[in-house]
């Protein structure tokens, strides 16, 4: 007998989610991975050192315009220029919790101030960076060919030239200041983001979206920025987030060298080399902090590049 | 087939549960599987993807990966539980006593070592048998497995033979230590179909000369038909029914089998005399299991008795055991299909028979340039594509193209649509010349040729909903003005049964089968007259496959669209064209009406093809072609016929077909506009008997 009665399955009903319950979504994964944590809290850390140094936040214009301006400590305690008589080179205690250096000034202080420049040069200099390279990146890999080779071998002398070098001369040509440095660290991390995003390009090309978009007579444009790169943004997300790690570590070697920002600015490259020289009489301090500083914001950003990628894979 | 019932079973499966751990808890990807498999019997295993066939294989040897583990039930090998095992001692057992072969050869293959190294390693590692005598056992044994030339290929690495030299290699390297028990997962998907047909005739012959037990996994109801003595089905992890191969096909007792065989296309039966019945819903995922029966929201013959508990295995008849409550009463040559599912096509009347064309191919070349050439130095080198193809397609009819693959099929229609530029020949589509690539053509030629892709994983963007990726080709074209976009997305949706909640859905959240029609209705947006279907649903399940199918014929139906269908699985090109071309290395072998393509006079390529077709009915007799050697380059085509170096019919013609080497055949017209590119005059390839001969009379 056949008992033919074919039930309509109901169709499980779907609800659009909205913006916000799309973010929680993804905290949740970064926040289920312990390592992107971890880093991120580095990183956090040192993000709000930077802006509660002093109250520069609430007058905003007169900081960044006024360089003698005179602003109220206010994590950071003391004013990163202010000197101590009689209290150079001093260990850490309860006035100055992390030290003095040789001219008496409050290390943490300087520590604190000094995030500033790091946070905001690395991150600049990465994007600008992120979008030249991106461009030349899916351009090299979209049309390929000669316009591939042109662009790539290119990239490939600037990347034959050793990184420091690269920075030395151009700081050397131009000047050591804050957008100069900018300009150096862009052109170094420039070949390797258009290598990454090129080898992206030539990945996702091939995928039959593509070959649907060009079907349909679309522009190499509308191709490459709504079809490609959309999906290209996990790795190069993870990507960035280890460059702005590069570019600090770029920013603090400049220091080192001397070709950072001018004294007497805070500056953790410069913090590390000039305590280099009491390290054997016994005053480690100034180097330490700085060199900590530079390792801890680091690898924060190494791990929370770390949690992105997990993210990121997920949903591949 | 007799089991021998009083032989203890090289391997017996009883009650076995695999679970993977995952961050959300464990899933049961097997539950309660129990089955045996007696020394030179060959056991199949078959299901559609998902429902833990090739976990079931892993979970035999306890190979599992590191969060899988085997979570209840034995596995009794020989005498012995190979449960609790350490590592070292069933790393000696897979070496030596249980062998598997897995879908890709060359992940089974270490390129960088030669072939005869390889195999040879097997020996003395395992069997400690001195190098010379290992060689000479290694060579024996690829004689065995019918490769040519054994001493040779010993020589040769692995990327030196074809694909289905490698498989061999494969099985005869797994074959080496004379192992008790085979396991093969899906051996021969990734080949070709007549080197699947070889593969298959070497497990027969595995069985017939070692006596091994053999299990091989499938999705494909033909192959398991071919090959096996009982055939285990699966489904959400469980195995829902086991029988013996006649039994399984010619009387299934679970309404999943019963839906399995019937959504698939009969070799030989076009959609103007036979319907495709999917099965409806998808296979539960096994974290999300309902309460009853597993199969029961699917079922169409589900009772409340099947909503509360979940049924048992249990014994139908001798050697029939099922899952079914209800096996008894149901019976599958009753079943009358849904109404929503009525005949697609209707008869075709003579009256209907316009013959207004709207493509028309003349000699249409497509050549890769081959290597680059250093600043234009040396002479070029081409890879011959397509090289001189000629046909046409009439308006509302569908032109199936089949081929193995490198035959040429795929950058065909990427010349037609225009992703590849045209090396020489001539394309006119609706009296325009369609000869450039996409980018010089205007967009209304653009709008009314779309393209349907094989993969439905890619075939989306995954950054954007459904809806946004609909809309596009509708804004593109302007084909509705922009306050109707939504819905005329919708009706889109609707068209290929997907309803209005899908808009706002990603990709990722959606089934293969389901990716498959949102490309479909992509491709339909700008109302195209011309639609290339580029093997659209060979990626698919077998009942998700039916489905899409349907959904293709009833949306030519209805819109009269044009359809280029490729594929390379011969009953589902029969199935959905009215005329079909065959191809081989870049050409046009034999063209024409579907119905005489599939019976004789064939061209002796369609021949071999037909008789390499895995057939799901194991009382089908078919006769047995076998082409030798693989497909040359097509870098440098064969002279004259280009099929002349594996032509099983030369000696038909005088001479031993030398003209065949020397000159291009001419095309013979056997009427109807069917013709053939062969030497041999059509009253002597009349003389061939049909391929298949099938009980219920549809003979191919």
């Amino acid at each position: 007998m056949a008992i033919t009665a074919p039930t309509p399955t109901a169709d499980v009903v779907y609800e659009k989610p909205s913006r916000l319950a799309k973010l929680r979504e993804s905290l949740a994964i970064l926040f289920s991975s312990r390592v992107a944590v971890i880093g991120l809290s580095l990183v956090l850390f040192w993000v709000v050192m930077a802006i509660f140094a002093d109250n520069c936040i609430l007058h905003l214009n007169s900081c960044l315009t006024d360089n003698s301006r005179q602003s109220t400590p206010w994590l950071a305690r003391y004013s990163p220029l202010e000197q101590f008589r009689g209290a150079n080179n001093e260990g850490p205690s309860a006035a100055h919790w992390l030290g003095t250096d040789r001219n008496g000034r409050d290390l943490y202080a300087r520590l604190v101030h000094g995030a500033r420049p790091v946070l905001a040069l690395a991150p600049i200099s990465v994007l600008i960076a992120l979008i030249i390279g991106g461009t030349l990146g899916v351009v090299a890999g979209y049309y390929g060919g000669l316009t591939d080779e042109v662009i790539m071998r290119g990239l490939d002398a600037m990347m034959a030239f050793p990184l420091i070098l690269l920075y030395l001369v151009i700081i050397a040509a131009l000047g050591a200041s804050a957008t100069n440095i900018v300009i150096a660290i862009t052109l170094g991390g420039l070949p390797g983001i258009a290598r990454l995003v090129r080898g992206l390009t030539l990945d996702i090309k091939t995928r039959d979206y593509v070959a649907a978009a060009e079907t349909r007579g679309e522009s190499a444009a509308y191709i490459m920025l709504v079809e490609i790169l959309p999906n290209a943004r996990g790795p190069i997300m993870v990507d960035a987030m280890l460059r702005i790690g590069y570019a600090i570590f770029a920013i603090g070697t400049l220091g080192f060298l001397g070709l950072g920002l001018p004294p007497p600015s805070p500056d953790w490259g410069s913090m590390v080399s000039s305590g280099m020289r009491y390290i054997q009489a016994g005053h480690p301090w100034d180097a330490l902090w700085g060199s900590l500083a530079i390792a801890s914001i680091v690898v924060g950003l190494n791990l929370l590049a770390d949690g992105l990628n997990e993210e990121s894979n997920r949903y591949r | 087939m007799q089991y021998r019932k009083n032989d203890q079973p090289i391997i017996s499966v009883r009650n076995l549960g695999i679970a993977y751990e995952t961050r959300k808890g464990d899933i049961h990807a097997v539950r309660d599987v129990s089955f045996d498999i007696y020394r030179g019997e060959t056991v199949g295993i078959v299901g559609e993807s998902g429902c833990g066939k090739s976990t079931l294989a892993y979970g035999l040897v306890n190979y599992l990966g590191r969060n899988g583990r085997i979570s209840r039930g034995d596995v009794i090998f020989q005498g012995q539980s190979l449960i609790g095992r350490s590592r070292e001692e069933l790393r000696r057992l897979r070496g030596d006593q249980i062998a598997m072969v897995y879908q890709d050869p060359m992940t089974s293959l270490n390129p960088v070592l030669r072939i005869g190294e390889q195999m040879i390693e097997v020996l003395t590692t395992h069997r400690g048998i001195s190098q010379e005598e290992a060689h000479k056992q290694c060579v024996a044994m690829l004689a065995q497995v019918n490769m040519p030339d054994p001493a040779k290929v010993m020589e040769r690495y692995p990327h030196q033979i074809s694909g289905g030299q490698q498989q061999r290699v494969v099985v005869g390297m797994a074959m080496l230590n004379n192992p008790a028990l085979l396991l093969m997962d899906e051996p021969t998907t990734a080949l070709d179909v007549t080197v699947e047909a070889a593969v298959l005739d070497l497990v027969n012959v595995l069985r017939r000369d070692f006596d091994t037990a053999i299990l091989l996994i499938s999705h494909n109801m033909g192959i398991i038909a071919r090959v096996s003595d009982r055939v285990g089905v699966m489904y959400a992890g469980e195995l829902i029914e086991m029988a013996t191969v006649k039994e399984i096909f010619k009387d299934p007792s679970h309404p999943y089998t019963q839906g399995l065989i019937r959504c698939l296309p009969k070799l030989g039966r076009g959609k103007e005399d036979s319907i495709l019945y999917p099965i409806r819903g998808r296979v539960p995922p096994p974290n999300n299991l309902p309460p009853g029966c597993l199969f029961e929201p699917r079922c169409d013959y589900a009772r409340e008795a099947c909503r509360q508990e979940r049924p048992q295995l249990r014994p139908l008849k001798a050697g029939h055991i099922t899952r079914c409550l209800f096996a008894e009463e149901i019976d599958a040559s009753a079943w009358t299909p849904p109404v929503n599912l009525l005949p697609l096509v209707e008869d075709k009347s003579e009256a209907e028979q316009v013959t207004d064309t709207l493509l028309s191919i003349h000699n249409l070349q497509t050549y890769y340039p081959h290597g680059s050439s250093f600043l234009g130095l040396g002479e070029k080198e081409y890879v011959k594509a397509v090289d001189d193809v000629s046909f046409e397609i009439f308006r509302g009819k569908t032109l199936g193209v089949v081929g193995e693959s490198g035959c040429g099929k795929s950058t065909l229609i990427k010349t037609i649509i225009g992703l590849e530029e045209k090396t020489g020949g001539e394309a006119i589509f609706m009296g325009t010349d369609i000869g450039e690539k996409v980018k010089k053509r205007d967009l209304l030629t653009i709008r009314e040729l779309q393209m349907v892709f094989q993969n439905p994983d890619s075939t989306m963007n995954p950054s954007y909903s459904v809806g946004k990726q609909i809309e596009r080709p509708l804004r593109r074209f302007k084909t509705v003005p922009p306050d109707e976009m939504r819905g005329e997305v919708v009706r889109l949706l609707r068209a290929v049964k997907l309803d209005e909640h899908y808009y706002d859905r990603l990709p990722r959240q959606l089934s293969g089968g389901e990716k498959q029609r949102v490309g479909i209705a992509r491709a339909l947006a700008g109302r195209p007259d011309l639609v290339l279907c580029d093997e659209p649903v060979s990626a698919l399940d077998v009942s998700v496959q039916a489905a899409v199918m349907n959904l293709l014929l009833e949306i030519q139906k209805e819109f009269n669209t044009t359809m280029m269908f490729i594929a390379h699985d011969l009953s589902v090109v029969r199935f959905f064209s009215d005329y079909i071309a065959v191809m081989y290395l870049g050409q046009i072998m034999e063209i024409g009406p579907a119905d005489a393509i599939y019976a004789p006079p064939y061209h002796p390529y369609t021949e071999a093809l037909l008789s390499a077709v895995p057939i799901p009915d194991p009382t089908a007799e078919q006769k047995k072609i076998r082409l030798e050697g693989s497909v040359p380059s097509p870098l440098n085509p064969p002279s004259g016929c280009r099929f002349h170096t594996r032509c099983p019919r030369r000696h038909m013609l005088p001479d031993g077909g030398k003209i065949c080497e020397v000159e291009v055949p001419p095309w013979r017209e056997t009427g109807g506009g069917h013709r053939i590119f062969c030497h041999i005059p059509i009253d002597k390839l009349q003389t061939v008997a049909p391929v298949i001969h099938v009980k219920d009379g549809v003979s191919v």
